[in-house]
């Protein structure tokens, strides 16, 4: 017993620091990167579609308006929970590009109820994708995100 | 991979849940299919089969697991008097809501890389969008929520 132990002492300090640099220096974009910035991008699409459809669509506008409420609170769980995974900003050769989110809102009813819609259910796919491999919390958020996006996505087919 | 480590992963108290909230969905549509209008009856229709299927998927993921599933309770208390069609399509938001709670519980307590986790997501992501639907067929605002089965 005693022989065991001072050999676990000796040879502790470097099984630590090996396990150490590995477990804090993760390597690539945390994956809640990019569904962070999905729910900002959808977020501000719908918002420019509240402001040009209010006048004229009302009922579109009131869609618009939940799914931009609904995406910016996701957006903002979702960077608390990166900054809490990471306390340090990423390097910025790290950071991925952005997700192709087109924040110019589509002129008339259709196409903008079209745009939303497809931006939901990809809201959907993506939070989905990443249920199946996250951890138990991170899963369970966006397990929550990807329903979320599939009410949205109903509610504008 | 020994069938015990299997057993060992399923988040037997999770599914537990998740099958109780099954039960008393199946039992709120049989009380709500009596107060709506006939216009309604082929969703209720769905959403009646749809919780049959997932009770009965669940109880057999239950079973194999090596735990006796829940049965269901021999009566339930609606948080309100069901009336009339509006109160008992409350009551049916009520068990959609309680369902997605469940299965997000299983997300959450299942073992990443699972079947399970897809299973438990698809029906978290089902209660979540006809609870939406019943509140725009009553008009209850707001028609989403954020975190649909979040605590």
């Amino acid at each position: 017993m005693l022989t065991v132990g001072t050999a676990l002492l000796l040879t502790g300090p470097a099984a630590l620091t090996g396990c150490s640099s590995s477990a804090r220096a993760p390597s690539g974009p945390d994956p809640l990167e990019s569904p962070a910035r999905r729910a900002e991008a959808d977020a501000a699409l719908a918002q420019a579609v509240v402001q040009t459809q209010t006048q004229t669509n009302p009922a579109l506008a009131a869609s618009a308006r939940a799914l931009a409420e609904d995406r910016t609170t996701h957006a903002t769980a979702l960077r608390a929970e990166l900054r809490r995974a990471r306390p340090l900003p990423p390097a910025t050769s790290a950071v991925p590009p952005p997700v192709a989110a087109p924040a110019v809102a589509a002129p008339d009813l259709s196409a903008a109820r079209t745009a939303l819609a497809q931006a939901a259910r990809a809201a959907q796919d993506e939070a989905a994708g990443l249920v199946v491999t996250l951890p138990g919390y991170r899963a369970a958020l966006l397990a929550s995100v990807a329903a979320c996006c599939a009410t949205h996505a109903a509610l504008l087919s | 991979m020994s069938p015990y480590r299997v057993r060992s992963q399923v988040p037997v108290g999770a599914l537990q849940g998740a099958l109780g909230a099954e039960h008393a969905a199946v039992w709120v549509y049989g009380v709500v299919g009596a107060f709506v209008p006939d216009a309604l009856s082929r969703r209720l229709d769905e959403a009646a089969t749809a919780h049959q299927a997932r009770r009965d998927a669940t109880q057999r993921i239950l079973i194999d697991a090596g735990a006796a599933p829940v049965p269901p309770e021999p009566g339930y208390l609606t948080p309100e008097p069901v009336t009339d069609a509006a109160s008992a399509l409350r009551l049916a938001i009520t068990a959609e809501t309680d369902a997605a709670a469940a299965w997000r519980s299983v997300v959450e307590r299942s073992p990443a890389d699972a079947d399970l986790r897809g299973t438990a997501l698809e029906a978290l992501t089902d209660a979540a969008v006809r609870a939406t639907r019943w509140r725009a067929t009553v008009g209850a605002t707001p028609l989403t929520v954020p975190f649909p089965g979040a605590p």
